[in-house]
């Protein structure tokens, strides 16, 4: 999977890169709008994460470039600004998700994850993990050819935790997932270990193997080959 | 509250008064002294001019007693003695007040009375003359009369020159008012004052301009520095996000460096929600958003969804009354953000096993939530002013809350009864 970052501070570009690359992520970067016109033109990714402040330019120009050029590259932008008209002018220009400064790499990996996938199997968008088998499209999970019934919280930990494989998510960077805005405003993240350990007995139950596994006692990780 | 002429009216009218009410023996002992003073010289003259016209007469000693006994007679005001044994020779000068000795009425008056030595045929006699006087009281009632006559014409004189006064003198200084009544420093547009030729009033306006300048740019500058300084630090922010995010994918790390990690993640969420909170405000400030009409029991209903989880957790029973169709007047994200705050605020607050009442009616949206103690409504909704001991809020929930209601002109109150904090909003 080829990826461009479009990020003019360095650091954080980094990070996004080291992120993404243990996951068979193929990294390449762009630090000024006119790099980014560049490789935009002369390569194909399949996403390109986008920072639309840019120091010599706006990022939107480029996607507006993008999709002129009738190119498929997934669109994620991200931005420090919440602006709401931003983020609709943004995804009315063709992006595919828009994402506001600062976030968990998780998070992003996560988008990227189901931009790619749903980039790439149009029709029939279905996850397949040994005995597991999750279908986008439907919304639905089944172990061993059983459909199991999740509530619409736990099909989407499922998800965020296919797209983060074998990395180590914190019980409070779920909390920022699940409810967006306003988890810091709740005193504990107990609702998140509620909804975890119920996916996980679901699994389970249906004679799934344990991939889900807990770490450092508060963290999770999805562990698969 | 006075009108400020009334303030000056009534000192200037006591002052008026008390320098009349002085005036009154002052004018007084000024008459009384003159009218002495001429009868005095007036008494003198007579007596100068009996005694020398009588001299001039060269009377023989006898004919001179002879007209002496005729002269008291026809004189009723003078007469002439000889002197008794004792006699000082002194002029002797003062007031008498006796009965009139002609009339027929009972009536006190008074006389100026001269006592002097006169010589005729070169013999000293007392010469008394007694001349009419004013009677005090007379004078004292009617300089007073005088007095009240004109207090009353100066008092209502006054009074409607101040009314006619006030209203033109006052003009430009109303305007001014007006004008100052109708500014709002969230619209930053300057206020025109009309050029007025009262020198005072035109510094006042002057002075004003300058102010509402200085203050428009002072504002400005305030509001652009809360929202660069908020986006300048998103970037920092989500550095560290990010790496706190790779050291926790180290195979390395324990499980206490762990807990660290998530501590300060925990830390850094609160401080970007304050950095986009802050945002939000200075934004609201800024008048970013537009109005429509939404479906406020909609949006109520889809919160309380959402949120059902968390009145759940907490084992929080809540009650909702929720009136269908009700249609307000609003921005659709800072409404959300709005119930959201509130409700959330209810839950944070509600001890476990408490409850929370929610009701919504076609004018008046009410969150309520069990407690123990009212809370200081002045600074409920001060940004920053934090009421309960854990740290986890921003700080700043209320407040943004308080700001969308003067966006969206709606009104907020507060209120604890019957153990329950009450948050209405008017809409």
């Amino acid at each position: 999977m080829k990826i461009l970052i479009v990020e003019d501070e360095t650091e954080l570009a980094k990070s996004i890169a080291e992120y993404l690359s243990e996951e068979n992520y193929l990294c390449e970067f762009a630090f000024t709008f006119y790099e980014a016109m560049y490789k935009i033109e002369t390569f194909q990714y399949d996403c390109i994460i986008l920072d639309i402040m840019l120091p010599d330019g706006n990022g939107l120009k480029i996607l507006e470039e993008l999709k002129s050029q009738n190119k498929q590259d997934g669109v994620i932008i991200v931005s420090a600004k919440n602006a709401l008209d931003d983020r609709i002018k943004g995804l009315q220009l063709g992006a595919d998700d828009y994402l506001t400064k600062p976030f968990h790499l998780s998070e992003l990996m996560a988008r990227i994850y189901s931009i790619i996938r749903r980039k790439q199997f149009n029709n029939s968008n279905i996850i397949n993990q040994n005995e597991l088998q999750i279908d986008l499209l439907a919304k639905t999970v089944s172990v061993n050819n059983e459909i199991i019934a999740l509530t619409k919280k736990e099909f989407d930990l499922l998800i965020y935790f296919i797209g983060n494989k074998n990395k180590v998510i914190s019980k409070s960077t779920l909390a920022e997932h699940l409810s967006g805005d306003f988890a810091d405003m709740l005193d504990n993240h107990d609702f998140v270990y509620a909804h975890v350990k119920n996916l996980k007995k679901k699994l389970t139950d249906a004679g799934c193997d344990q991939y889900l596994k807990t770490v450092y006692g508060t963290g999770y990780k999805w562990v698969s080959t | 509250m006075k009108p400020l002429l009334s303030k000056t009216t009534k000192p200037f009218i006591i002052y008026v008064l008390i320098i009349l009410v002085i005036s009154i023996p002052v004018y007084y002992f000024v008459v009384d002294a003159i009218w002495k003073h001429e009868l005095d010289e007036h008494n003198e003259i007579v007596a100068e001019k009996t005694s020398s016209q009588i001299n001039s007469l060269k009377l023989s000693d006898e004919k001179l007693l002879e007209t002496i006994r005729l002269w008291n007679k026809i004189q009723p005001t003078t007469n002439i003695r000889n002197l008794e044994k004792n006699d000082d020779f002194r002029d002797r000068i003062f007031i008498l007040e006796k009965p009139h000795s002609f009339l027929d009425f009972e009536e006190i008056d008074r006389f100026r009375c001269l006592s002097k030595v006169i010589y005729l045929n070169k013999k000293p006699y007392r010469f008394n003359i007694e001349t009419n006087i004013e009677e005090s009281q007379e004078t004292i009632f009617f300089i007073s009369a005088t007095t009240v006559f004109l207090f009353i014409l100066m008092v209502g004189g006054l009074l409607m020159l101040n009314r006619r006064l006030s209203k033109s003198v006052w003009k430009p200084f109303r305007e001014t008012l007006d004008k100052l009544k109708t500014f709002n420093l969230n619209n930053q547009t300057k206020i025109e004052f009309d050029k007025t030729d009262v020198s005072e009033f035109e510094e006042l306006n002057q002075s004003l301009s300058k102010l509402i300048e200085h203050n428009i740019s002072v504002y400005k500058t305030q509001k652009e520095f809360t929202e660069n300084a908020s986006h300048e630090l998103q970037t920092p922010l989500a550095i560290l996000k990010n790496k706190l995010d790779i050291l926790l994918q180290n195979e390395d790390l324990t499980e206490k460096q762990y807990q660290i990690a998530e501590e300060m993640n925990r830390a850094l969420s609160r401080s970007s929600r304050i950095n986009k909170n802050l945002l939000l405000l200075a934004k609201i400030e800024n008048n970013q958003f537009d109005n429509s009409e939404i479906n406020l029991d909609e949006l109520l209903n889809q919160s309380m969804e959402i949120l059902q989880e968390h009145f759940e957790q907490k084992n929080i029973n809540v009650h909702s009354e929720i009136s269908p169709k009700v249609k307000v007047t609003g921005n659709i994200a800072l409404t959300e953000i709005l119930i959201n705050n509130l409700i959330l605020n209810a839950i944070r607050h509600t001890p476990a096993d408490g409850s929370i009442k929610i009701k919504l009616t076609p004018s008046v949206f009410e969150v309520s939530n069990s407690g123990n103690q009212k809370l200081n409504p002045d600074l409920l909704f001060k940004r920053f002013s934090r009421f309960s001991k854990d740290n986890n809020g921003s700080g700043l929930g209320l407040a943004i809350v308080k700001e969308i209601c003067k966006s969206q002109n709606w009104n907020i109150n507060y209120k604890f009864e019957k153990n329950y904090h009450i948050f209405s909003i008017i809409i």
